[in-house]
């Protein structure tokens, strides 16, 4: 993520001071690639306003919004987090499927279409998190609803009495 | 051009008289055609012509292509929509990952801050601005370890 790639590092840097007690506490959200790819969506859905709030935030700040902007940022970390959280309270099976089924297919997402769409749903009907990509064409299908996945290797799609019950 | 060929023609020596000679005294027996003319020479192989029409081959091939085209275009246009789908993805959690990142960093500067404060009894200002400017370098604590 960081602009700028540290050099001459010889050995590992590690700072442990902890940030001053003025500054309240987050628990960061330790989550790796695969789970973070697999509830993006629903990350976007949820926290979307914190996340505009927080890129607006760091826009506006002039390059001070590192320091300006921890507030916003501490929403966005407790958002995501809660996200998370409440996934692996509810849809824990369908959300480990998914995600591990991301890591054993190089994180394509359309590799894993029948673990997403009952993950999909399950969060839906739990959490009220709808996975919507903006900008999709009127006339077509979003790409994560269509029954075939013509770069797939896996047969891909939810049977019809799945997607109802 | 006319002009030349007139000049060429008159250049030209007169024709020798022995030449003249020769052509008139000789009676040379000559083969001829046969009375009727040749037989016709079959230059042309009778072979049946293998396989369909040309027009067939084109046609098949034509709708081979279409068929082609139409099946990489549906490609095409399932890889932008994934495309977007990765790029939303993404765009979802950047805030969160920078987030991260950054108080870190600013976790790092100002534990930075008070390591000078203890250590030099003030603070250096080394830019003339209030910009957060990300490290270049990063000053190892006494402590490299986790414990």
């Amino acid at each position: 993520m960081s602009t700028r790639q540290p050099r001459f590092n010889q050995q590992v840097l590690l700072d442990t001071t902890p940030l001053p007690d003025s500054v309240p506490r987050v628990t960061e959200v330790g989550a790796s690639s695969a789970p973070l790819l697999s509830a993006s969506f629903f990350i976007g859905a949820r926290c979307g306003a914190y996340n505009d709030d927080y890129m607006k935030c760091k826009e506006d700040a002039h390059g001070r919004g590192e320091i300006d902007c921890m507030k916003e940022g501490r929403k966005v970390t407790r958002c995501a987090a809660s996200v998370l959280d409440d996934i692996n309270k509810n849809c824990l099976e369908e959300f480990r499927k998914h995600w591990q089924c991301l890591d054993n297919n190089n994180q394509q997402l359309w590799h894993c279409r029948r673990p997403e769409q009952l993950l999909n749903k399950c969060v839906f009907d739990k959490l009220g998190l709808e996975k919507k990509i903006p900008g999709v064409p009127d006339n077509e299908t979003p790409v994560h609803l269509r029954k075939r996945q013509i770069f797939s290797h896996n047969i891909s799609s939810i049977r019809e009495d799945e997607r109802q019950t | 051009m006319e002009h030349s060929a007139i000049f060429r023609q008159a250049l030209r020596p007169p024709p020798s008289p022995i030449h003249t000679s020769l052509t008139t005294v000789s009676t040379m027996a000559q083969a001829l055609p046969p009375t009727g003319g040749y037989e016709p020479i079959q230059y042309k192989r009778n072979i049946p012509a293998r396989g369909f029409r040309p027009s067939y081959y084109l046609a098949a091939m034509g709708i081979i292509m279409t068929y082609g085209l139409y099946r990489a275009g549906q490609g095409i246009r399932e890889h932008n929509e994934l495309a977007r789908e990765k790029m939303w993805s993404r765009i979802h959690l950047i805030p969160m990952l920078q987030a991260e990142e950054d108080r870190d960093l600013v976790r790092r500067q100002w534990a930075d801050k008070v390591r000078e404060r203890e250590l030099t009894g003030g603070e250096a200002k080394v830019y003339n601005s209030d910009r957060f400017v990300r490290p270049t370098y990063s000053i190892s604590p006494s402590k490299t370890t986790k414990e």
